[in-house]
């Protein structure tokens, strides 16, 4: 007989723990437990099975409650040991020891001593998890889509008690810098105007990163929002941003961070007011740098300095952003792989893509889309939106002063082809012949269309989009899923058919009344049916010539039959499967059910949305004749 | 005053002098009754009693009238208050009043209490100091030598500045690394990379700022939409339409729909799910399809309708060429399969419960069972061989002797007109209208079963002999049905729960078969008498295998209400169950010869042709013998053919 076991030492009892006992065993506060989860997050230290700090559901909850049921929410036990060796827990102990210290010390008045505790506070750093939870930069990018929403967020807050100044500054600075790299690394894709705000999709190291911006408006934290919660998710993702962004602009042999210039930020430049710098400290902006230093001058050096020179050249059209595109390009041409056939079978190797092969393949996006244009954006559209989207597709934009510093060019250059507009049309009535020659020249567009030829791969016509004109509907340019409903699929030809069905109808109960002929008719059309071979066909044919009907009336009798026994067959193919599903098991039953509702469901919502769209355009015809 | 013994001044207090007034007894309440409520006193005329004894008069009060006119004439008469020993108004004291005021006033109520009384100096002024210290201990030298281990510290820190070992101004910053740096240069640990959060959904076209028209919601779907609950809606926003991106507002749940996403972020467990992409027709089971198994019944051929009250009960002849069908009204039709035409009518004054025609070649009648009575009908226009050997078995010429007391055998007289019937069973009284009727398959014996008491109301009748038995003195349950074993000498009962099988040659019971059905209403076996179908009034229907197992080798649960009735073609491998939603459905039931082989079950058509009339459908389905036909009796008064 082997020991006898004892009730709570092994089991559930053992592999869960309790909230409030999880925070008495880390001595921490409840606060800080939630902030270390937030904080670690996702784990993958320890045994396949714990994947993460949050609750859990054990299996049977009076298990692992010691016999009680009252509603608590439940650890893994190894996963709270596991957080016992957590640094950032350290430094949340220590912090409140110093926040006693120094509460004392004020309370005292001893200033010396406040000042000296204050200067040392302590402070964690969060590197250790970032690296934990990501352990490949692949990862991190993959994941970065919320902290991108979130960072957006917070750079529009306006700062109050709990949201300091400083936290949204540094937010404005990191989205700045995520957008000065999509822009320099053309990795913008797709766009999406919604009522939410605008979803931007980005292709980074393969990964495709959707982020939602808010539109321009002051956001205000409503009451059931806890801040804290979100501050704890807002310092880790700064910390993962300013990391993400270190190995996105080293890797493309930039300087991170990119240098702010103050004067031309508080002029309210935007994005404008960084300056990507190379690693090699040689500064785009100012060509007089680039210029070569005369040394031991080797052939390397000249052909460096030409490549710099050429780069300088397109820096300066372009500000300062444009940063060799053509290096990849003038790369030297390496060595082709040739395969090499055996010579027993010579069809047997399959030549692999080369890097070369695949660089000369068309790029799937157009990066270059609006590079001939020179936009003018009027000052009641979105500059942060337009100027990021243009200028991500090489185009050249300039801005009211209104709307902010560091425009390239006045409204009055002569460069601009289009205009941004988001006004409804109004004409002016004493109108120089300039600005009318002016206006005749350039294309006024509606903000939609940057949009739209974003998505669509291509410049579409001006025109639907012209200055005060009702838009064609915005639609989204996320794939969808197979089958949902495409508002754009013209009315197809079975409904046509449908339609002109309708019409025969009625028709045809004028001509049922007209007499026996038909009568005989149908009936050999029946006979038709029900052999259904063409002898057959061939053979009810002469009957028909014979009892003296036309062909034409003969065909359509053929078809109507045709068509009834469709649907005859439809209803047994239904009442079919209802019999089959009898025999199926519940489980299977269940499953079959809950796939068929969906299905059905789709259809239902895909069904109504064409019903309605058919209403609208019955509606807009019969406007339209009327 | 001195004190003799102390020596110390004392005070003399000076003497109680016993006068009169220094006892205050005098002054009492002449009321000596105490401290009672004074409310036991009040419909008598006193209030009490005095010293004495004698009676306290109540004095005379005024009514309320003269209390106010009191009060206006009296300038003091505030100051009377209500005693309640002398059920009387006694004017307070002066002491009174002032004890009131003081309270009212919130001052102390004590009027000697002096709260500004003059401070008396003990300790301060000259000659009152304490001079003598509390302790006699010398002044400790640490008092002003300076600490030699304060000074060995302090040196030891001087030391360290000294050595550069302590900074005294540190910079600020915490650590010496670098804000960010290249942190995925290192090698990544070895473990597997963890389970990345799941993007949200991507927006569709509903959400665009501009969709197409289609998009936008009506006012039957906007105001469905704000009646539902937030966590219940499909989607978290309304699609709206704006003409232009100017005019496009901020949208007001953008922080809350944030914040949420980080509460699925961090308190929401994530578990790996398979999705599963497979067509769900390839869940349907693989079987032969309807057409491949035909033939079978499918379509209504042709209805009789009885006038009156649900039909009950029917039965096919052998030959396949006659339905004799029984109604709640007590009449019995004899009608053709083919063209439904009636031939006869009886007509009894009880409703009809059974119809079963007899199994014999040799002969052609059938019993119909109705209250407390077995009747044995001829069917007319018999070719006259098959009359007389009906007659002469029904009704021979030298009658068995009658040995049963209990059920009693009656011909009819050859004087009775002939629509008669030929031969009555009168079962004991109070067994009611028989449930069921079934015969053995030779056609000697007919078992009926009807609600008796103790013995099941079982009862085997043998024809030949004239003679009825009941098997069972006793049995557990209340019996639904019976049947005979096909080929063997076996006897299946249906109690509500559980069906038995009895061994009638050695009388004993073989096995208990499990149905897990409620109340079983239904039952057939097949030809081969190795399978078995329980139907019950929960819907389910149990396919037994008796070679297998006690338990049901199949259940079949499709009808919607109770199933009513059940049976096995004879000839062609189809079953067919009716219930009371009304439909009837017919199944292919191939059974194989062999062992090993399973049975194979096939639903084949749902036959709907009865109406529902007070919740009951279709009571009872018989198959003709030789044709794939189907015939059905419902509670509307319709019986249907069903014709492949």
């Amino acid at each position: 007989m082997g020991r006898i076991k004892q009730k709570g030492k092994a089991g559930a009892a053992k592999a869960y723990v309790t909230r409030s006992y999880a925070v008495k065993r880390l001595q921490c506060t409840l606060a800080d437990f939630r902030r270390l989860c937030i904080l670690k997050g996702e784990n993958s230290n320890h045994s396949q099975k714990t994947k993460g700090i949050f609750p859990r559901e054990p299996r049977h909850k009076k298990r692992a409650n010691k016999g009680s049921t009252a509603p608590t929410s439940f650890y893994y036990a190894k996963d709270i040991t596991y957080l016992a060796h957590e640094p950032v827990l350290k430094k949340l102990r220590e912090h409140k020891a110093f926040a006693k210290k120094i509460s004392r010390a004020i309370g005292r008045g001893e200033w010396s001593t406040a000042k000296n505790l204050d200067e040392n506070k302590p402070t964690y750093r969060l590197d250790h998890i970032i690296k934990e939870r990501y352990p490949t930069f692949i990862d991190a990018i993959r994941d970065i889509d919320d902290a991108l929403c979130m960072i957006y967020l917070f750079a529009s807050l306006p700062s109050d008690g709990r949201v300091s100044p400083s936290l949204i500054e540094n937010c404005t600075r990191l989205t700045a810098e995520w957008q000065l790299y999509v822009m320099h690394s053309r990795s913008l894709r797709k766009v999406f105007l919604s009522i939410k705000g605008v979803y931007y999709q980005a292709e980074v190291m393969d990964q495709t990163v959707t982020w939602l911006t808010p539109y321009q408006f002051t956001q205000n934290v409503p009451s059931d929002v806890d801040v804290r919660v979100m501050l704890t998710f807002l310092e880790l993702y700064q910390t993962l941003m300013g990391f993400v962004f270190f190995k996105l602009y080293t890797d493309s042999g930039l300087v991170y961070p990119p240098p702010l210039d103050q004067n031309k930020d508080d002029a309210a430049a935007g994005i404008g007011a960084f300056s990507l710098q190379e690693v090699d400290h040689k500064v785009i902006a100012k060509p007089e740098k680039a210029a070569p230093g005369t040394k031991s001058v080797s052939s390397k050096e000249v052909r460096q300095t030409i490549k710099s020179i050429g780069v300088n050249a397109s820096a300066n059209e372009d500000a300062d952003m444009d940063v060799p595109q053509e290096t990849t390009e003038s790369a030297e041409i390496d060595e082709e792989f040739v395969p090499q056939t055996s010579a027993s079978d010579p069809n047997a190797i399959s030549a692999l893509p080369t890097l070369q092969s695949i660089s000369s393949l068309p790029q799937a996006a157009p990066t270059k889309l609006f590079e001939p244009f020179t936009f003018f954006l009027s000052r009641e559209s979105s500059r942060p939106i337009f100027e990021f989207l243009v200028r991500s597709f090489g185009g050249r934009i300039g801005w009211p002063s209104s709307v902010g510093g560091g425009s390239p060019f006045a409204e009055s250059d002569d460069s601009i082809t289009h205009v941004i507009i988001d006004r409804p049309l109004v004409e002016k009535p004493n109108e120089s012949a300039e600005e009318r020659e002016r206006r005749l020249r350039r294309k006024y567009v509606q903000p939609q269309w940057i949009v739209d030829c974003i998505n669509a791969g291509k410049i579409l016509l001006e025109d639907l989009y012209a200055q005060g004109k009702t838009l064609p509907p915005h639609l989204s340019p996320f794939a969808a899923r197979a089958g949902a409903y495409d508002p754009m699929a013209g009315p197809t030809r079975e409904e046509l058919a449908a339609e002109d069905e309708g019409a025969e109808e009625s028709q045809e109960e004028v001509s049922d009344v007209e007499g026996e002929d038909t009568d005989k008719l149908t009936l050999a059309a029946a006979a038709v049916m029900a052999t259904d071979d063409p002898d057959s066909l061939r053979a009810a044919e002469l009957a028909a010539e014979a009892a003296g009907i036309e062909f034409g009336e003969f065909e359509k009798e053929v078809q109507k039959s045709h068509k009834k026994s469709k649907k005859k067959e439809v209803v047994n193919e239904a009442e079919g499967e209802d019999m089959n599903k009898m025999m199926m098991s519940k489980r299977k039953r269940k499953l079959y059910e809950r796939m068929k509702y969906g299905e059905r469901k789709r259809a239902a919502e895909n069904s109504i949305l064409e019903e309605k769209r058919q209403k609208i355009s019955k509606e807009k015809r019969r406007q339209a004749k009327g | 005053m001195v004190s003799d013994i102390t020596g110390q001044l004392k005070r003399v207090y000076p003497d109680i002098e016993p006068e009169y007034d220094s006892d205050s007894s005098t002054e009492d309440a002449p009321n000596r009754v105490g401290n009672v409520p004074m409310h036991w006193y009040d419909d008598l005329p006193h209030v009490g009693y005095d010293m004495n004894g004698k009676s306290i008069l109540r004095p005379a009060r005024g009514d309320e009238l003269d209390k106010f006119l009191q009060t206006v004439e009296d300038p003091s008469a505030w100051t009377k208050a209500f005693d309640k020993n002398t059920q009387m108004d006694k004017p307070l004291t002066p002491e009174e009043l002032d004890l009131i005021r003081r309270l009212q006033a919130g001052e102390n109520p004590d009027s000697s209490y002096d709260p500004y009384e003059p401070m008396v100096e003990w300790f301060t002024g000259k000659g009152k100091e304490e001079v003598m210290p509390l302790s006699a201990a010398p002044e400790p030298k640490r008092r002003w030598i300076a600490s030699k281990w304060e000074k060995q510290k302090i040196m030891k820190i001087v030391r360290a500045i000294r050595q550069g070992r302590i900074l005294p101004s540190k910079p600020k910053t915490a650590s010496d690394k670098p804000a960010f740096y290249a942190i995925w240069n290192e090698p990544s640990s070895a473990h597997p990379p963890a389970m990345p959060a799941p993007k949200p959904h991507l927006p569709t076209n509903a959400e665009s700022y501009n969709p197409p028209e289609e998009y936008i919601p009506t006012k039957e779907e906007r105001e469905q939409w704000e009646a539902t609950e937030r966590e219940d809606r499909e989607r978290d926003y309304l699609p709206q339409k704006y003409s232009a991106l100017r005019l496009v507002p901020a949208y007001d749940r953008f922080i809350q729909e944030r914040f949420n996403r980080q509460l699925d972020l961090y308190l929401a467990p994530r578990i790996q799910r398979k999705k599963l992409n497979i067509d769900p027709n390839s869940l349907l089971p693989k079987l032969p399809s309807p057409s491949s198994l035909k033939p079978f019944p499918n379509y209504k051929s042709l209805k009789f309708t009885h006038g009156k009250g649900r039909a009950r009960c029917l039965s096919v002849s052998p030959d396949g060429a006659w339905v004799a069908s029984g109604d709640e009204g007590g009449i019995v039709s004899l009608w053709e399969v083919n063209v439904g035409r009636e031939v006869k009518r009886w007509k009894f004054d009880s409703k009809i419960c059974a119809i079963e025609w007899s199994p014999r070649q040799d002969a052609s009648f059938f019993v119909v069972g109705m209250y407390d009575k077995i009747h044995f009908l001829i069917p007319p226009n018999l070719s006259s061989i098959l009359f007389t050997s009906t007659q002469s078995l029904l009704a021979p010429a030298t009658l068995p002797p009658s040995t049963q007391p209990t059920v009693k055998w009656m011909s009819a007289s050859s004087s009775s007109p002939e629509d008669e019937p030929i031969l009555t069973m009168i079962l004991p009284p109070g067994s009611g209208a028989p449930k069921q009727l079934t015969w053995h398959k030779k056609g000697d014996y007919l078992a009926s079963v009807s609600n008796s008491e103790n013995q099941g109301g079982v009862w085997i009748h043998h024809i030949q002999r004239r003679h009825s038995q009941a098997p069972f003195t006793k049995i557990k349950g209340d019996v639904q049905l019976v049947q005979f074993h096909p080929s063997k000498p076996q006897f299946f009962v249906a109690t509500q729960r559980y069906v038995r099988l009895y061994d009638l040659a050695e009388q004993k019971l073989l096995k208990t078969l499990l149905p897990g059905i409620k109340w079983i209403s239904s039952m057939d076996i097949h030809s081969s008498g190795d399978h078995l179908i329980v139907g019950g009034y929960d819907r389910k229907l149990c396919w037994f295998d008796l070679e297998l197992s006690e338990k049901p080798y199949k259940i079949l649960r499709y009808h919607s209400r109770a199933i009513r009735s059940l049976q096995f073609h004879p000839t062609y491998p189809l079953f067919a169950s009716s219930s009371d939603d009304g439909s009837i459905q017919i199944f292919h039931a191939r059974v194989y010869n062999d062992l090993m082989t399973d049975p194979l079950i096939v639903p084949l058509k749902i036959l709907r042709g009865h109406n529902i009339t007070d919740g009951l459908g279709v009571l009872q389905v018989k198959w003709v013998s030789r044709q794939p036909w189907l015939v059905s009796a419902g509670a509307d008064g319709g019986v249907i053919v069903w014709c492949s």
